[in-house]
């Protein structure tokens, strides 16, 4: 938003909108996940469009979109740009919108993908088909939440930057460092791969922590050394070609748009 | 320095009675790793580990800590105290005595006191013990392997019982009232000796002793070596969040759900971290990884010395283990080796 509101303010709630492009849904379901904060975090805001929740259409004004999911047709390529045109700030939430996702791994091959799964041609309910990609490179996005699912608290902490502006530079570093602040070792120790060597911090490596290595779901870091990370795991005798399929899971638009440059 | 011996066996009677006014910080085991953790009793204590996976900073410099808390409608700060708990660091390693100095140094210094981390710091007692060196330690060729002040009591292991090196009367009065003291005789002077030197006999000789590293700094500045080095960076940071004396923060407001509250935080940064050096504008004046690890190695060897008279770095061994691609100060030793330094 071009001017940022004080929480004091006497003026309107912010009207919100939250728009469901291809994905599982399930980033908006855990916005639902904070309950003991939710009426707070609703009670600031005007949330005028939620399809998740209510059957109530898109209205034409409003001052942010959250945006989920990644773009696959025209007409969603259609409704973020439109959703560009009248919010000040667009919040694209989950891998999905980020980094295109898992709906991404079908971009380096959208006409093999609709084959398999549909035969000659894909139904006309599926809308007029393009190759899966981040919402980003449809239209400018002010501010994002990584992860599949986001984390309810990151999100609100992003949407609370969008209203009143925060002064958090968001992290461009790989995961190893966070997973390090843990104290709970290394998988590439127990020669386990993990995709934190590239992946961009912000997490707090919970699923390491937690016993399960990195799937990447945050995306690679802009920072990220991928030719090192590959040094490793050859070094920790696993496959690199194993680490480039893992990559791919939530990368593939990224790697693929690399690959076109080369 | 007052010196006095106890009995080995009295250890576990020690951490009792520190138990009863602090809470004892120790190092346990945790896979087949150490750590830093607040303990029960003193069978969780692995006092002869050989290194923990991040250092005891953490208990004076928080990766996160609450500066203050905001009304943010009313455009006030509130009161706010931190947590300042009492507590003893049972079982810590000369070097990282030594490195807890040099924080001292940093946040203690009287034109800029730190009162956060001053006030952990006075409520914090530590006890050393003497260790045997692993194959990444250094400290001996950064003059920390011995802790020479900044500690409370300090025990060398010399054979059944500990020399016990007294550095404050509030933790020579728990050791009187817990343990039987005795005066150290010239037995136990002898005992001390040769424990001393079996310590400086057991590092590994691999790893280049060095003369005037800061001078070499300076020197090799503009080396290739260090885009080499650099070039392999993984950006993660994990050697800044495991070392004891990286201290550089960041500070960041966070508002609570709703908005109408929140709190600064002051945060762990690191110079080797991408943005550390972004300006507002956008420059980046270390924009590449060569450029953030060897700005992190001169400050390590080569800029704290200057200023505070010691190495930043006390040679503790963690960022070699923490780091994927081999990137340590071990690493800037060698390539001074391999220039005939």
């Amino acid at each position: 938003m071009s001017e940022n509101l004080s929480p004091t303010a006497e003026r309107r709630a912010p009207r919100v909108v939250v728009i469901g492009l291809a994905s599982c849904f399930g980033c908006q379901i855990n916005i639902t996940n904070i309950e003991r904060h939710l009426m707070d975090v609703l009670g600031q805001i005007d949330l005028g469009y939620w399809q998740l929740t209510s059957s109530v259409p898109m209205p034409d004004e409003f001052d942010v979109a959250v945006i989920e999911g990644a773009v696959t047709t025209e007409e969603a390529a259609e409704t973020v740009r439109r959703a560009r045109e009248r919010a000040g700030s667009v919040i694209a939430i989950g891998s999905c919108a980020v980094t295109g996702g898992i709906p991404g791994m079908a971009s380096g091959d959208l006409a093999g993908h609709v084959e398999a799964v549909y035969g000659d041609a894909a139904p006309d309910a599926c809308g007029d088909l393009l190759a899966p990609r981040p919402v980003s490179d449809v239209i400018d996005v002010d501010a994002e939440v990584r992860c599949c699912p986001i984390d309810p608290f990151e999100f609100v902490r992003v949407l609370d930057g969008v209203l009143y502006g925060s002064n958090r530079l968001p992290a461009t570093s790989a995961l190893c460092g966070e997973c390090s602040r843990n104290e709970k070792g290394c998988f590439y120790k127990q020669g386990v791969m993990c995709l934190g060597l590239v992946t961009r911090a912000g997490c707090g490596a919970k699923c390491p922590a937690l016993g399960r290595p990195c799937n990447g779901c945050a995306g690679l870091s802009p920072d990220s050394n991928v030719e090192a990370a590959r040094y490793v795991v050859g070094k920790r005798g696993l496959e690199v070609a194993r680490f480039n399929d893992a990559l791919e899971m939530f990368n593939a638009v990224a790697i693929n748009a690399a690959q076109g440059e080369e | 320095m007052l010196y006095r011996v106890i009995d080995e066996t009295e250890a576990p009677a020690l951490v009792a009675a520190f138990m009863e006014r602090y809470e004892v910080v120790a190092p346990v085991k945790r896979g087949d790793k150490y750590v830093f953790s607040a303990v029960d009793s003193f069978d969780e204590i692995a006092l002869d580990y050989p290194t923990t996976i991040a250092s005891p900073k953490k208990y004076l410099l928080p990766a996160k800590e609450t500066l203050f808390e905001f009304d943010a409608e009313n455009n006030e700060v509130t009161d706010y105290t931190d947590e300042v708990r009492p507590r003893v660091l049972f079982g810590v390693h000369a070097c990282d005595i030594n490195g807890l100095q040099n924080l001292s140094s940093v946040f203690n210094d009287p034109r800029y006191p730190d009162p956060y981390y001053a006030a952990h710091a006075a409520a914090t007692l530590i006890v050393g013990v003497a260790c045997m060196p692993s194959a990444n330690c250094f400290c001996n060729l950064m003059d920390a392997e011995e802790a020479r002040a900044a500690y409370d009591l300090f025990l060398t292991n010399i054979g059944g019982r500990y020399l016990v090196s007294i550095g404050s009367v509030v933790a020579a009065n728990v050791l009187e009232a817990a343990c039987d003291v005795r005066e150290a005789t010239d037995e136990d002077r002898i005992a001390f000796r040769a424990a001393t030197r079996a310590r400086q006999e057991a590092f590994n000789r691999d790893i280049p002793d060095i003369q005037e590293i800061p001078m070499l700094m300076d020197a090799f500045h503009e080396d290739e070596f260090w885009e080499e080095l650099g070039g392999r960076c993984l950006s993660c940071n994990a050697c800044a969040n495991v070392c004891p004396t990286c201290y550089c923060f960041d500070i960041r407001d966070t508002l609570d759900p709703g908005a109408a509250t929140g709190r600064r935080e002051r945060v762990w940064d690191a110079c080797t971290s991408p943005q550390f050096a972004m300006v507002a504008g956008g420059h980046n004046f270390r924009p590449t990884p060569a450029s953030r690890v060897r700005h992190r190695m001169y400050h390590k060897l080569n800029g704290f010395l200057a200023k505070h008279d010691r190495n930043l770095c006390v040679g503790c061994g963690r960022c070699v283990s923490a780091c994927k691609v081999d990137i340590s100060p071990i690493e800037v030793l060698k390539f001074f080796d391999r220039k005939g330094a």
